[in-house]
């Protein structure tokens, strides 16, 4: 049999056959080093992206956004002819751009994203997720990476045509940037309002209601924006120049959009955590994130001349129905933690005292809420002392009292039905295990009967005939409230409420002393052993 | 509700409980408590308040449930289930629908909490360390679980990723999950457009991709047909053989019989047996069916047999003699040494032992809840 002679290869083959070796070396290292960034990203965003490319409804909305903004190109250009050689034509195109570009970023992709996380908990692959290594804010996390990607993929497309709008001019660089940037937070922030609710209902008809919820808001946001997209084209950016509306609203963005979207990210979190392990703490932190967050965009306003009461307003407005919602949710936790979930808590006296106000339970809770809202309303009356008669829109005596006494009220009354929200929950549990969300149930129904039972009970006893406000109405915080805002000086009466408030919440901080000793709880051999050879294999 | 005096007895022992163990949080009874109230309670024949064993015992067993109890308001979904499984065992758990089969594996799968008692995997509590329970288990539950608009070979490096594998070692599972599922032909084809028994594999790939120890398997087997069975049960045994621990259930019970080391029986949230399926089949089987061939005289030897105590229902079918038999083997070699000395000519001796169906069919009522 005669030998395979291999073929001589002549000098060019050798050379030619050495750069492409040196070319797929350089590819395949080209590739490891892709592959290992890949391994840094977020599997969820790897998953998330692989999946929506290849969907249809990324190709057809890709498709139309291609087609309308390449359609207003020619529509819009031909209808500014033959003005557009002379005249500054950039509003009119820059206004198609952004609602071609608007519809994908505020609805198309924060409903994606509403989708995507409802289906997960839908097919019951939110549950194979929750046995690995991904942490529920990972998952949370890298949806929102996800849609933000999308989004960025849609900004590329329109990108050329909103540069050919800046060229046309009549819309200044500064305004342009605040339009794209006004459009690509709000996206932001509407898709992580739209991941809040998706996991809320757990119910078939609930989801629909979900659904029709998110769509309003979405629709709702892109109305706003789109005015406010107008205002700004049209007569461009008048927040620079003006610090009286400047600075609320910029404040108001770099300020209270992260902490209000860390907050509800967080949330969202929490509701794909299981029941065992500790929710409670990354809300409270999130919780004093917009906390101080809203102080600090209250202390901006001195900047300005007339903004700082506004602000107030609604700073501590705003805070207070959180705060309404919040503690009554807080208050009405489960008590029990696991074993695992004691460990992690404070250990020493100190941490004790300090951190666990942060720790999941229902006495935290309350104490916790209480030093808050107690917290707001120092904040609220120490910014009118601080402020009035520094600006031009200062209060008078009488407003300064009403404010002041309002606030205390409000914060008095809101103790004093959260400690019998406690109390009925903790009664509650007994026989029951019930959800977070009774708690809030609990506060209305507190809240109702404290109004509407003495107004009742007197109008009875006073035949039907009206009557006017007494110390009998002591309770009815709605009308105490409105006494107070008609300028009525209702202080003896805030001041008792006040005192019945802290005297509750003391007898509960006595009631669980326990709560602040040091105590250990032991870690099991075996976990210990796992955890420190965990601890190495990271090292 | 009984169990409520429980809370309400540990509430007060704050300091107590905390050092116990408890089943923690969002449960319709939740029960802890300390040692002796649980002594007292089982002894009165009221619900146990408490939890008297130690949390972490070192044990050999790879799965082990602790008088797991799982109360849905007032149905007892999983009521005082305890058995453990040994590491490289097949552990088939059978029972009827609603039985609280799936309640229970999903409780081993931290997916669940107990209202009572726990579960432990390789020694480490579902309850109390979840995190360290996950690294150790694969999880196939009785749904698809699986995406749109992914091939199968993301849908394994995806669940790759979440469970932290990377570079090399990601893709080594990878190629060994596919190769050992029989799926490599499919990686490359939409999940979408494969057969139920191509989705049962890859979901079995999902559960092995990081290797676990122990692997629970609900109704795997469910829809498929018959030769897709028969791998199946192969793919199982291979890995009981490389040393994992697997926890299966199925109503396919000759299956089970041919698959499992031991296998438990549960009804109505209630473990009516456990052991291997010798073992139940001899506890449950206190009866078996004898046949003798008798050459001649076989009516007159019917006569003779009908006099021993532990025979009954005999027939007679020309040759052959059927009856039940409730004695031991000793008891069957006297039986036969009785009818040759009678000069009897017994050519054939055949015992027919019941089958897992048919003990199923006995242990169980067939009640739901």
């Amino acid at each position: 049999m005669a030998a395979v002679v291999p073929p001589v290869n002549s000098p060019q083959d050798a050379m030619a056959g050495d750069s492409v070796n040196s070319s797929q070396r350089r590819m395949e290292k080209i590739d490891a080093w892709c592959e290992r960034w890949g391994d840094r990203f977020n599997p969820i965003l790897v998953k998330e992206t692989r999946q929506a490319l290849k969907s249809r409804q990324f190709v057809i909305t890709f498709s139309l956004l291609l087609f309308a903004a390449f359609s207003w190109t020619i529509v819009g250009t031909f209808s500014l002819m033959p003005a557009i050689y002379d005249t500054p034509s950039a509003p009119r195109m820059m206004f198609g751009y952004y609602f071609v570009l608007a519809l994908p970023m505020l609805l198309v992709v924060p409903l994606a994203a509403y989708r995507s996380l409802e289906g997960e908990i839908d097919d019951g692959t939110l549950e194979l997720l929750s046995i690995t290594a991904l942490s529920p804010k990972q998952i949370v996390l890298g949806k929102l990476a996800s849609a933000m990607l999308q989004m960025l993929l849609y900004f590329v497309v329109l990108f050329p045509c909103i540069s050919y709008a800046y060229t046309l001019r009549g819309v200044d660089f500064p305004t342009t940037v605040a339009l794209l940037a006004m459009l690509t937070l709000a996206g932001i922030l509407m898709t992580i309002v739209a991941l809040f609710f998706a996991p809320l209902s757990q119910s078939r008809t609930g989801r629909v209601a979900m659904l029709l919820v998110v769509i309003m808001l979405l629709i709702g946001a892109e109305w706003v924006l789109g005015l406010a997209a107008y205002e700004l084209i049209t007569f461009g950016n008048l927040w620079a120049n003006d610090l009286d509306q400047g600075i609320p609203i910029v404040g108001g963005v770099v300020l209270l959009a992260p902490a209000l979207g860390y907050l509800l990210l967080t949330l969202t979190a929490a509701q794909l955590t299981p029941p065992s392990e500790n929710r409670s703490t990354k809300i409270r932190v999130a919780l004093l994130l917009v906390n101080a967050s809203v102080a600090a965009w209250v202390s901006l306003g001195s900047m300005g001349t007339e903004a700082v009461f506004v602000m107030l307003y609604f700073g501590v407005g705003g805070l207070m129905l959180l705060w309404t919602l919040a503690s009554s949710m807080l208050v009405a936790e489960s008590p029990v933690l696991t074993s695992r979930v004691q460990r992690d808590l404070p250990q020493s006296f100190l941490g004790r005292s300090v951190l666990t106000w942060l720790t999941p339970g229902p006495a935290t809770g309350l104490i916790f809420s209480t030093l808050n809202l107690f917290l707001i309303a120092v904040m609220a009356v120490g910014t009118v002392l601080v402020f009035n008669g520094q600006v031009t829109s200062s209060f008078t005596a009488r407003e300064q009292r009403m404010v002041m006494q309002f606030v205390f009220a409000f914060v008095s009354y809101l103790t004093c039905f959260l400690l019998l929200v406690y109390g009925l929950m903790r009664s509650l549990r007994r026989k029951n295990n019930p959800r977070v969300e009774v708690g809030f149930a609990a506060l209305v129904v507190v809240a109702v009967f404290a109004s509407v039972g003495p107004y009742g009970v007197q109008l009875y006893f006073n035949d039907f005939l009206s009557f006017p406000y007494s110390s009998w109405q002591a309770t009815n915080w709605v009308w105490t409230l409105s006494s107070i805002l008609d300028g009525d000086d209702c202080s003896a009466l805030v001041q008792v409420i006040g005192m019945v408030g802290v005297f509750g919440v003391c007898g509960i901080l006595v009631m669980n002393s326990a709560l602040v000793r040091p105590r250990r709880t032991a870690t099991p051999e075996r976990v210990r052993q796992e955890l420190e050879q965990a601890k190495r294999g990271q090292g | 509700m009984k169990n409520e005096k429980g809370v309400k007895q540990s509430g007060k022992k704050f300091e107590v409980f905390e050092q116990t163990r408890v089943s923690a949080g969002d449960l319709d009874g939740m029960i802890s408590g300390g040692d002796g109230l649980k002594e007292r309670s089982i002894a009165e024949g009221k619900p146990h308040l408490g939890y008297s064993a130690p949390v972490h015992v070192r044990s050999d067993d790879c799965i082990e449930m602790r008088r797991l109890h799982r109360l849905f308001g007032d149905t007892k979904a999983v009521d005082d289930v305890s058995f453990s499984v040994k590491r490289g065992h097949v552990f088939g758990y059978i029972g009827p629908n609603g039985a609280g089969k799936t309640t229970s594996m999903r409780i081993l799968a931290t997916l669940d909490l107990p209202s009572y008692g726990d579960a432990f995997i390789d020694g480490l509590s579902c309850v109390n360390d979840p995190a360290l329970v996950r690294k150790r288990l694969g999880f196939m539950p009785d749904s698809f679980g699986t995406y749109r608009d992914v091939n199968c070979r993301e849908y394994l490096d995806f669940f790759a990723r979440a469970y932290g594998l990377s570079g090399a070692e990601r893709n080594q599972r990878l190629r060994w999950v596919l190769g050992f599922t029989g799926t490599e032909g499919m990686a490359h084809k939409p999940i979408r457009g494969l057969s139920k028994g191509m989705k049962q594999r890859l979901c079995l790939g999902r559960a092995l991709i990081h290797d676990p120890a122990v692997l629970i398997l609900d109704e795997p087997a469910a829809g498929l047909d018959p030769r897709a069975r028969i791998d199946l049960r192969r793919m199982i045994r291979d890995l009981a053989d490389q040393g994992k621990t697997v926890l299966i259930s199925s109503h396919i019970l000759t299956e089970l019989a041919e698959m499992c080391d031991s296998v438990g029986i549960i009804e109505q949230g209630k473990l009516l047996a456990t052991g291997s399926v010798d073992e139940i089949q001899r506890q449950q089987a206190d009866e078996i069916e004898l046949t003798l061939r008798v050459l001649d005289r076989s009516s007159e030897a019917a006569v003779v047999l009908m006099r021993l105590p532990y025979v009954k229902e005999v027939v007679t079918d020309g040759e052959l003699l059927r009856f039940v038999f409730s004695g031991d083997v000793k008891d069957q070699a006297e039986l036969l040494a009785l009818l040759i000395t009678q000069g009897f000519p017994v050519a054939e001796c055949t015992s027919h032992r019941k089958s897992l169906e048919d003990v199923f069919l006995q242990v169980t009522e067939g009640l739901v809840q």
